[in-house]
Formats: structure tokens, sequence, C-alpha cells
């Protein structure tokens, strides 16, 4: 009784085989990735966007809210000011790398060569049957970075990863190697320059070596009209530091995901998220996080704020296996739901086989305090006031956990701009 | 922080081995051809008496089984069933159904005896209890004996085994079968409604407060049989009822199958406190034999101001797959949840509860404590949920697990979902968070903090347990009060 095989392929699911057809010849690869690119595609063709039947997509029935795929129009995107001012730029423009080599201490590659003489192959593994990000990436990603920090390099100035895109379709991976004991603060950052429909996939994988001490910032900024998949596969080394700040505040349908694996006994993650949605759109972010060895503290932490007819969706996974005695996770999803068309939907699970360790995890849901609106009420402050006070304190909370100023600043002029657009 | 000894010792007791209801009735049994069929439910529809509509229903219900497909998603595994190698009908010989007590084969009468379920009304009377229980004995596929029957009727409750409500009271049963918990509500439930052999039934009038707690006594005693018992509360307007359910089996090597159905309907300002204490028989330490617990239990706040709570203890069953669920339908009205789960052996718990608001200024509770230990793997899974017009729906929730020993697992998977901007949901795995005041309370009167929460958590399922009429009463007292010090989340 196969089901799968009587499911008609809907236009979106055409359109992206479609779009690899389409690409055929001109997408970069030996022999070997060139299988690994058609096994992905053969699997999409044969399984499907996933359904909420799928438990990992249980509350983005992408089959259905995937209607279609833009295709390419000649996008001629170019780099954009970067979040932090100063900070060095690396951009992916309508799908192509520049053609930078060094940074900063930094080694920089095109993916586009490594996947031309088919070293890439190792970086194209997928994280189960489920994961149609990794495919989708797999299958049509042109380019990218390959960044190598090495050992003990402190970065003086942030590195902004820029992913720009107009119309069209842009998919890229970035593999990045940080040294041991090195240090530095990153910026990835995917920003629409036109109103054009864009549907764009990008997949980071980061290595953080032993000790070392990192800031990474995922701003995802998206056009109303677009689609975005995103995902961060993240390893960390023994005694190393990694704050993880994940802000959404754009796109139509979007997806983040974030993998994490705590490999190195005494590391520390930091993973603050804000998700600001309004619109009719439709966020995802789905974490998972692997405590494999002892003694590592993790907190998580999201707040979203929903307008509109928006909806929002947090999905956390903390798993702590048998070994890792001493864990220490706290995570915890707090929404704000301003609108009676909004949704928020959120799945924090454990998963814990060891003994001695401390897990929790807490979420709410609800409209702002009464209390806290008539405090400021009651102050002769006037509610529409009060309402974008309350708000903004609530995100500020966990934006100004970030020690840096610059980036906290750019940051929060970053949401206040959308609030008040949205407010 | 690992556990503290005391809970230990205590979760140690209960142990599989030490399991204490595993003995076996010898008693001739008059049984149905073994496998799965039209003719098997024409068979057991026969037996039962029953109605043409009745088997109608059963029929649909199979045909449509035959189509689904069995569910994947829970954290548990077990062997493909062979459902064609399950006897659906197993009943004491010379007994078709409830009789008076004095016609009731002493066998059974001793075996009820040996469980701590006293049926004769004289010796319930003659002990030092002061309430008095109703109880219907469910022996394999049949009901046994119902006991205070008559003085229930005095009040106009009628609680009888589903099979005699359906030839006595069909208006009723009819009107409210199916109703919570849709033939096709999901692979199990369908089975069920297909094969379902016996329950208890429990209709209380408008305005009504049951004059006695009532429990059903489910005991699974024949080989290679299924146990499909259906269950159907009522309360109209007003009405209130406490009612207990208690179970256990015998303990063999292969597998049993119990998949049962339990519907509550409350009315406008009813109320029905629902408890299990579920003691199947859990396999023993290798995971070798235990039963299957398959389990749909649905209650459906139908009228405004209405008031559902669920409490269960569960320390039976190799495989428990149970979510007693609440739709908050009428406004303003309640659901509860409170559960106690202790896994040891290689027991597979994946259990936890659904609470659907719908109405307006509906509230729920949900309070849950896992504890694993052996090589068992103990899940809570949970949905909370506010529809687009429930206004001011509210929810907090708690649950807390415990893991003793390093091969066990300890799972949550809550659901939240949020439709209307002025729900409330709370989801907190901290214990200090049961209620502030009412910890605030007992503190500040000298109780520690794990004292006030164990008090807390008695206080709210106390009033059951003492009532429980069981020996295991006291085992069960024993768990809530097990101390979560060093609860993982």
């Amino acid at each position: 009784m196969n089901m799968q095989s009587k499911r008609p392929i809907t236009a979106a699911e055409q359109g992206l085989v479609d779009s690899f057809v389409n690409r055929l010849g001109s997408l970069p690869g030996d022999q070997t990735i060139t299988e690994i690119r058609d096994g992905y595609i053969e699997d999409i063709k044969r399984d499907g966007l996933p359904t909420r039947r799928i438990e990992a997509w249980h509350y983005t029935d992408l089959r259905s809210l995937l209607k279609t795929v833009p295709q390419d129009t000649g996008d001629t995107a170019g780099p954009v000011e970067p979040l932090v001012a100063g900070s060095n730029v690396l951009a992916v423009a309508a799908g192509q790398a520049d053609d930078a080599v060094a940074a900063d201490g930094i080694q920089i590659s095109q993916y586009r060569d490594a996947l031309s003489d088919g070293s890439a192959r190792s970086r194209m593994a997928v994280h189960g049957a489920d994961d149609v990000i990794g495919r989708l990436n797999g299958a049509l990603t042109r380019d990218g970075f390959a960044l190598d920090i090495a050992d003990g390099v402190s970065l003086e100035k942030p590195l902004e990863i820029q992913m720009v895109q107009g119309g069209g379709q842009g998919h890229a991976r970035f593999p990045v190697t940080i040294g041991a004991g090195a240090k530095g603060t990153f910026v990835e950052r995917h920003v629409s320059v036109s109103d054009d429909s864009a549907l764009v996939s990008s997949i980071t994988d980061l290595k953080v070596g032993d000790n070392a001490e990192i800031v990474w910032v995922i701003a995802q900024e998206r056009g109303l009209q677009d689609t975005h998949f995103g995902q961060i596969n993240i390893e960390l080394g023994a005694g190393a530091t990694l704050t993880l700040f994940v802000a959404n505040s754009g796109g139509e349908l979007v997806r983040q995901e974030i993998h994490i694996r705590a490999r190195g006994e005494g590391s520390e993650l930091i993973l603050r998220g804000v998700n600001l949605l309004g619109g009719q759109s439709h966020t995802d972010v789905t974490m998972t996080l692997d405590h494999l060895v002892p003694n590592c503290v993790s907190t998580e932490t999201f707040r979203n704020v929903v307008f509109d007819r928006a909806r929002g969706v947090f999905q956390g996974q903390i798993r702590v296996a048998q070994i890792a005695q001493k864990t220490d996770a706290q995570m915890a999803c707090n929404t704000l739901l301003l609108s009676d068309d909004g949704e928020f939907s959120s799945k924090p699970e454990l998963e814990i086989f060891a003994d001695d360790v401390q897990c929790a995890h807490g979420a709410t849901v609800a409209d702002i305090d009464e209390n806290h609106l008539f405090y400021l009420k009651s102050r002769g402050i006037g509610d529409k006031k009060a309402r974008a006070m309350l708000v903004n304190a609530f995100i500020a909370e966990i934006v100004e956990e970030l020690e840096d100023e610059a980036l906290i600043e750019a940051l929060e002029a970053r949401f206040e701009e959308w609030l008040d657009h949205h407010g | 922080m690992p556990a503290v000894q005391e809970t230990i010792d205590q979760v140690r007791q209960i142990d599989v081995d030490q399991y204490k209801y595993g003995f076996e009735t010898l008693i001739e049994m008059d049984k149905a051809p073994k496998g799965l069929n039209e003719d098997i439910i024409r068979f057991i529809s026969a037996k039962k008496d029953e109605p043409e509509w009745m088997l109608e229903w059963r029929l649909d219900a199979y045909r449509r089984w035959l189509t689904m497909e069995e569910p994947s998603w829970a954290r548990v595994e077990y062997p493909q069933i062979d459902f064609n190698d399950i006897y659906y009908y197993a009943a004491p010989k010379n007994q078709t159904g409830p009789k008076t007590i004095d016609e009731v084969d002493p066998e059974l009468l001793a075996t009820y005896e040996k469980l701590g379920i006293p049926l004769r009304e004289q010796e319930i009377l003659a002990g030092v209890q002061e309430s008095k229980v109703a109880v219907d004995a469910v022996f394999d596929s049949i009901s046994v004996v119902t006991t205070f029957k008559e003085e229930l009727a005095k009040a106009g409750v009628i609680f009888m085994s589903i099979s005699e409500a359906i030839r006595e009271h069909p208006e009723l049963v009819r009107k409210y079968l199916g109703s919570v918990v849709p033939v096709t509500d999901n692979y199990y439930a369908t089975l069920n409604s297909a094969v379902f052999t016996d329950g208890s039934f429990v209709f209380v009038p408008k305005g009504v407060r049951c004059p006695m707690e009532l429990s059903t006594y489910f005991r699974i005693n024949e080989k290679n049989t299924g146990q499909f018992e259906r269950t159907l509360i009522i309360c109209e307007d007003g009405a209130y009822v406490s009612y207990l359910e208690g179970c256990t089996a015998p303990q063999r090597d292969e597998n049993q199958l119990h998949a049962a159905v339990v519907e509550l309907v409350a009315l406008d300002d009813a109320e029905i406190k629902y408890s299990t204490v579920q003691n199947w028989y859990p396999g023993d330490s290798e995971g070798k034999g235990g039963i299957y617990n398959f389990v749909t239990k649905r209650g459906d706040c139908r009228g405004a101001n209405s008031k559902i709570s669920w409490t269960q203890v569960e320390t039976g069953s190799a495989i428990t797959w149970k979510y007693p669920s609440c739709i908050l339908r009428g406004d303003n009205s309640r659901g509860e949840f409170y559960s106690i789960a202790v896994s040891n052996g290689r027991q597979q718990i994946d259990s936890g509860t659904k609470m659907m608001h719908l109405g307006k200024n509906t509230s729920s509770r949900i309070i849950s404590k896992g504890i694993s230990a052996g090589r068992s793997n103990n899940t809570y899974r949970g949905q909370v949920s506010a529809h687009r017009r429930a206004t001011n729906a509210r929810n907090f929730t708690q649950c807390d697990s415990l893991l003793i020993g390093n091969n066990c697992g300890a799972h949550t998977v809550p659901y939240i979902e949020a439709k209307n901007a002025t729900a409330q949901f709370e989801h907190e795995a901290t214990t200090s968070k049961i209620s502030e005041d009412q910890l605030f309370y007992c503190m500040q009167r000298g109780i520690p903090e794990e004292e006030a929460i164990a008090l807390i958590v008695n206080g709210f399922v106390k009033e059951v347990i003492q009532e429980l009429p069981m020996e295991f009463a006291v085992e069960a007292q024993k768990l809530i009060g097990i101390s979560l010090e060093g609860s993982v989340g």
C-alpha cells in the first residue's frame, strides 16, 4: 500500500525539478558531485515536499505552503551596506560569490571551486530522510564561501557574509572552520534588493575549534514575497564559547534550522533568537541540540512577536546522551501574540538519557500584560506608545545580552524600524 | 543532581519483578475462535444479545479499520502485532453477563478478593471503610457483577455494564456512544469500536450528585486474549460523579493487547472526576511479556461551567500509549490532568494529555510527573491548543521527569498552539512554579519546598486516592509523595 506513489506532483515540486533541469550543465561539480545532485533531486521527486505528517515539519506543511517556485529572472543584485558599519563584507549576490581571497587573517575560497574539483562531496551529506533543505541546497548550490580561521587569530572587525538576492533563486553553502582559541564576530545576513519573489537556500557548516570564542549572528531580512530556507550546522569543540543570535524579520515563508552538536567537554552555547512576524508570513525556527559529552552548558531563549495574520513556529529539541552527565541546558520560548488572527505553535522537546543533568524548558504565549500596560499608562504614556515600549523591552532583554555595543545598536535599529512599520 | 535515596527505594518496591497480581485464575472459559473477521464481530454481538444497529455500528467500524494504518509517531517500539492471533472474546463458562452476587462463580469472587476488591455488598458495609464504593467487575470480555446497583438506581444514577446498557437504555447509548471519540478517531479506537466486549456505563441525571464512588475493575485472565473495554460516562446538567478504574493481569511470557476507549460527557455545570490506577502486568525485567496498553480516553466538557478531571497513576503495562484529553467546548469549562507515571524494567510509556480550548474563558491545568528507572523509557507528550474563538483561554502545564540510573530515558514533547491573542499559556518544567502563592503559603509556615510541592500535588489527588477501595491505594499514595528532588526537567 504505497500511498506516496499515487500522490500527484505539486506545482512547486515540479518547479524545483524544472529549476534543476534548467541548470543542468551550468552547475559546478565533477562526476561525483553531479551524482549526488541527481540523487537529491530524485529524492524530492519521489517523496515530494514534506507534509505535517512528517514530525520535523509538523507545523510547516511545506507541500501546501510552498505554492510556486520563482524561476531565474536574470537577477543583477549587488552587495549592500553591512549591518554593522566598518565590517568586512563577503557577498554572494544572485547566487554568485565575489572573488575575495583573504581578509583580516582569514583564508577564503569560493565554494564553486570545491564543487568543481569534487572536494565538496564530504560537505553534502544530509541529516536524514526529512532534511529537505539539505537536499534542495545540495542539488542546486552554485556557490558560497569556504572560510578558514587559523588557530589563535582574533578578528578586529566583524565579518559579514551577505547573501543578496533580487528575484529568482539563490542557493549557497558556507563551510566555516574556526581554529583553536580564535575569536571573532560574524554576521550572516540575508537580504532582498527587489520586490520580485525569490527562493533562497543557504547552509552554513560552522566548526568551532577548542577554546574559541565566537559570536555568530544570522539576520534574515528577506522581502515579503520571498521564501527562505536556512540551515546552520554547528560543531562545538572543547571549552569553546559560541553566542548564536538568530533574528528573523522578513520573508513570506521561512524555515531556519539550527543543528548543534556539543562535541567537546566544557563548551558553552548561548543561543538567542528574535522573531518579528507580520503580514501573512509563516516563519519556522527549528532547533536540535545534541549534548554528546559531559559538562556542557547551553541556554536557548527565543522571543517572538506576532502581528497581523502571521504564523510562527518554534520547535526545539534538546537531546542529552547517556554519557553527557552534568549537562545544564535551559530552553525558553516566549511569545507575544498581538493579533487575534495570528498564530504561534511551539514544541520545546527534551530527550534525556543521563541521570545527573539539569534541563528545563519553558514556553509561554500571551498578549501584553495588562498590569505592565497600566503601569505605563498611569504615568501618562498613551496606549500605542506604551505597547510599543513593552514590545521593545521584550526584545531588548535578549538583544542586550550581546556584549558588542555596535552590534546591539545595529540590531535594535533594524528591529525598531520593523516595529514602526508593523506596530 | 541525581535522585534521592528515598525515591530510589520507593521506585524499587514497585519494580517489574515485584508484580503482585501475576496469578492466574483457573476457570473454564468460553471463547470465540481466534482471529478477527466479520463473523467474530457478529459472534460478539450475538453473545451480547445486541440490537441490529449496534452490530451495524461495529461492522462499519471494522470495515473502516481495515483501511487504516497503525500509528508510528509514539516513542514506543514493539514487534508487529498479529491481530489475527488474538481471541477477541473470552468469558467464564456459564456467565454471559453480570448476575447477582450469589450466582457468580466462587472462583471469580475469590480472584477479586485476592486482588483486594470485595464484591459482596454486606462485606463492604461490614468493613471499617466509611464510604461505599460501587464496583463493576470486568473479567476478560464480560462484566461479572455490578454492586450497589439498586441503591444507585434510587438516586437516579444508572451504573451497569455497557452490554446491559445497550439492551436496557439503547436511546442513551445511541445518543452518546462515539460522540466524543468518533469511530474513526484513531487505529485502536476504531478497532475497539468494532470488537469492544464490555466496560461500564454511567449516567447521572440532572442535578444529582452521585451518592458514592463508582469504580470498574478490569482483569485480563485468559491467555492470548485481547481486552477491548468501552466506558461511557454522562453527567447531565449540574451532576457530579467520581469514577475510578483499576486493572491487573496475570504474568505471562507473551504480550497481550488492551485497547480501550473511554468517553466522558459533561453537560452544563457538571463535573466528572476520573481516576485510573493502571497496573497491568509490565513484563519481566528482560522485557518478556506484558500488556500493550493502547488507550483512547477523552472527555467532552460540552456544557458551560463543566469540569473534567483526569488523574492517573501509571505503573503497569509493557507499553503505554494513552492521552486522556479534554475538549473544552463549553464556556468557562475546565480540564485537569494529573499524572504520575513510573516506568521500570523495559517498560515504555508514551503518555500525556490534550487540552483543546474551544469555548470562552476555558482553563486547564496539567501536572505530570514521570519517573524512569531500569531500562525504561518514559515520554510525556501533551498538546494544548487554543481555537480562534477561545477568548481568555488559560493553561498551566508542569511536567517533571526524574531518571533513576543511567540506562533509562525521560522525554518531554509538548505541543503548544495558540490561535487567540487573549490565550495565556504557560509551560513550565521547573518545580518552583507549581503555584507561587500556594508554595509561598506552605513555605512561610516552615514546610520545605520539596515537601510543599508534594503536599500540593497530594492535595489535588488525595480526595480520590483515599477513596480507592483497593489494596494498592497505599501504593498510589506513596507514589504521589515521591520526591522529585533531582528532577531533570
